[in-house]
């Protein structure tokens, strides 16, 4: 154990229009750049990548699911592993989430209390387990990734029932010190709380304000992306992140198009997780900057270009649009294949990002971003409204 | 492959690759019958797809292979009656003799190995005449030994007395300095025997139907090596918590930096990695036994070798079940389904997206 705080976030430079920011955060396993997308490797492998295929891709961190290691394999034999990184072999940062979005994904099977989440057994294999904020950390700190979620209460973000949002936000927030209490390697990992409070800006900025007074090192943004409109999630955002405080590192949760990203990044976060890239590439889609290719579709079936020719990716190099639209979503290959892509895709924007704000270009990189996307000039009014926040004009 | 101007060995992504275009895929059950005059099926993923010596060697002029096959009827086994084996050598030497003509006159095989193939059952005087109907003209480099089974994951369990009155009689006929070769998954014991009986080329069909099975391959492969389990199910439960490689001394990458324990984890919770890891070490495995095995014909000690893995075996009890069909037999067709609804059903569980 390292005696320096496992969390040293540096901010390089700051966009002189927008809240963007370029930073070095520095974690037990590795230094990150930041504005960063972390790939999920939900059972502690990503979509079938090896570790050294990721390390060739450049990529600094990665998440993993507190909820689905915790069944399988289970903290015993994580424990006697050493922890997730020796077990999947992994020298990159880690990030786990503590359960708690499970609670929506699963929530037919789930009950809340205050004392935690009782899950259904998902078959007749497994019983069924209680997830309190004491376990969620017990096995986090099994796993020992370099940064882990407090166990939050989380309600699905088109809700409208105003008491169970209020119950929830606060309730996070004790569940917040319950995980502080039991975390027991404060010198290595590093437990954000969550921003919870869905679309209600009173309820989120309390929940924020409270969630600052605890001695924590980054702070996340909970309780969107959930299927709410655009125009209320990026106004939630850009209130996140004009509370929260700016020397220390802003972690949007389950954020993944590269719209959002950019925009995001305007607004002033600095990390963000989702399956989408890895997801999309199992269903034979190739994310480029322009959307994303269904290789499935006929128009490729002769089509002798790489996915990307700007891309440097393996499978750019080796394959052609033809040769991965006859193997898609039919071999598993080709889902090895795309999620190579996808991820390199992933990690050049964010590095387009972080870069063009060290520049100072940052501004000229969104707008060369949206025109690109859009050359008609039909920009989603979100978007513009988003930008034109933080003195951004579309034009 | 009419747009694309590369062989298939590019189009693929393996261009360091020598490579040999089969008429059927050895690790997957070729279905018997539906044949037509002139043709024979290929099952593909659009369904049956009828082909003869023209189509075939149209796509093997696009697919310009380092090495291929001329077209054969390889729809026999050891239960084929009468009637099939005559066909079949019938069909064989009609194709063979197509294929020839029509290679001649091809721009993209020019500088390929062709290879023929002797077709003819278990049935001795129809491969006498196959090889009669085929070797006459000094075209080929090479012969395969078809007909012996109908591909998949059954060919494991085939013994070696059963095959080796046709695999000596086939090489005892033809010209010895032709390559001679034989496909499918073959049990390593029977590889050795007919290594012995002089078979020169096979293929890694077994690599992949073990690794179907979330095995991984640890029969020695050395007459120096410690005996171990001839394969380990990575399935089993007593591997969650073993944080050993498949095998110490391994210096394949799965050995050198991943356990059985996370393996076992990656298989019972039917991730891709898992497979992906099995095939790196079982290929690695398979490639350093032929090595080995070449090595030992080089200082004649391949009888040792032979009689290593073959004691091994059969002391080992993680081997393949022998409550199995051991021969084709109409159980055949069930158990091939049984594995294929397995393999969907792992694709299936693996993209499964759950995670925030």
């Amino acid at each position: 154990m390292s005696l320096r705080t496992p969390l040293v976030f540096n901010i390089l430079a700051e966009c002189g229009t927008t809240k963007a920011r370029a930073s070095k955060m520095i974690l037990p396993h590795r230094e990150i750049d930041t504005p960063v997308f972390m790939p999920v490797g939900t059972q502690g492998t990503l979509k079938g990548l090896l570790t050294e295929q990721l390390d060739n891709l450049g990529l600094q961190i990665m998440l993993a699911n507190t909820y689905h290691l915790g069944i399988k394999p289970g903290v015993e034999v994580l424990k006697k592993a050493g922890g997730l990184h020796k077990f999947m072999n992994w020298n990159g940062a880690l990030l786990t989430d503590s359960g708690g979005f499970q609670m929506v994904s699963l929530l037919k099977l789930a009950e809340i209390t205050e004392q935690g989440v009782k899950f259904g057994s998902l078959n007749e294999n497994k019983s069924e387990i209680v997830l309190t904020p004491e376990h969620s950390i017990e096995i986090q700190n099994a796993i020992g990734a370099d940064i882990i979620m407090q166990l939050d209460d989380v309600v699905k973000t088109t809700s409208l029932d105003y008491i169970r949002i209020e119950e929830a936000m606060y309730r996070t927030t004790r569940w917040l010190d319950r995980c502080l209490q039991a975390h027991k390697r404060s010198n290595d990992q590093n437990i954000f709380p969550i921003v919870q409070g869905t679309l209600n800006r009173e309820l989120r900025t309390t929940s924020a304000k409270a969630h600052m007074d605890r001695d924590v090192r980054g702070f996340a943004i909970g309780g969107l992306s959930g299927g709410e409109s655009k125009d209320d999630f990026w106004k939630m955002v850009h209130l996140s992140t004009d509370i929260l405080p700016k020397d220390k590192p802003r972690y949007l949760m389950g954020v993944g198009f590269a719209v959002d990203l950019v925009v995001c990044s305007a607004l002033g976060v600095d990390m963000y997780d989702c399956v989408f890239p890895t997801r999309t590439a199992r269903f034979g889609c190739a994310l480029v900057m322009k959307g994303q290719l269904n290789l499935k579709q006929k128009v490729y079936k002769t089509d002798l270009n790489p996915i990307d020719k700007d891309c440097d990716c393996s499978t750019c190099k080796t394959y052609t649009r033809a040769y991965l639209h006859h193997i898609a979503t039919i071999h598993t290959i080709s889902c090895h294949l795309l999620t190579v892509h996808n991820v390199a895709f992933q990690l050049r924007l964010m590095k387009n990002i972080h870069e063009s704000i060290k520049e100072n270009k940052f501004v000229k990189f969104v707008e060369n971003f949206m025109a690109n996307l859009h050359p008609d000039k039909d920009y989603p009014s979100w978007v513009v409204d988003a930008l034109e926040t933080v003195g951004i004009e579309l034009k | 492959m009419t747009v694309y101007k590369g062989t298939i060995a590019e189009f693929v992504g393996m261009k360091e690759c020598i490579s040999c275009l089969t008429v059927q895929d050895p690790a997957d059950y070729t279905l018997p019958g539906h044949h037509i005059q002139d043709c024979i099926p290929l099952w593909t993923r659009h369904g049956k797809v009828m082909i003869n010596a023209k189509s075939y060697m149209t796509l093997v002029d696009l697919f310009k292979p380092d090495m291929y096959y001329l077209l054969s009827d390889g729809d026999t086994n050891i239960a084929s009656p009468a009637k099939r084996i005559k066909k079949a050598v019938q069909n064989t030497i009609k194709y063979h003799n197509e294929c020839v003509d029509i290679h001649k006159n091809l721009n993209g095989v020019k500088n390929s190995f062709v290879m023929g193939a002797i077709a003819g059952g278990y049935d001795l005087n129809a491969r006498k005449q196959c090889i009669e109907g085929v070797c006459q003209k000094d075209f080929v480099g090479g012969y395969l030994i078809d007909g012996l089974h109908n591909n998949g994951p059954e060919v494991e369990l085939l013994q070696i007395g059963e095959i080796s009155p046709v695999v000596e009689f086939v090489v005892n006929h033809i010209e010895p300095t032709k390559l001679r070769s034989i496909h499918g998954c073959w049990n390593p014991v029977v590889v050795l025997k007919l290594v012995q009986l002089g078979i020169d080329l096979f293929d890694t069909s077994y690599c992949y139907i073990v690794t179907e099975r979330s095995c991984a391959l640890t029969f020695v492969t050395d007459i120096d090596d410690k005996e171990e389990m001839f394969e380990l199910n990575l399935r089993q439960p007593h591997f969650a918590e073993d944080f050993t490689p498949i095998l110490t001394g391994c210096t394949c990458l799965t050995c050198s930096k991943y356990s059985r324990a996370y393996i076992h984890h990656l298989v019972t919770v039917q991730e891709l990695l898992g497979p992906v890891l099995l095939t790196i070490h079982n290929v690695h495995h398979y490639m350093t036994f032929f090595n080995n095995i070449r090595k030992c014909i080089g200082n004649g000690t391949l009888n040792l070798l032979e009689e290593k893995v073959t004691k091994q075996f059969c002391t080992s009890e993680n081997v393949v079940d022998s409550e199995k069909d051991v021969l084709l037999t109409d159980g055949h067709t069930e158990s091939t389904e049984l594995i294929e609804n397995d393999t969907y059903r792992n694709n299936e569980n693996s993209s499964v997206p759950i995670s925030s």
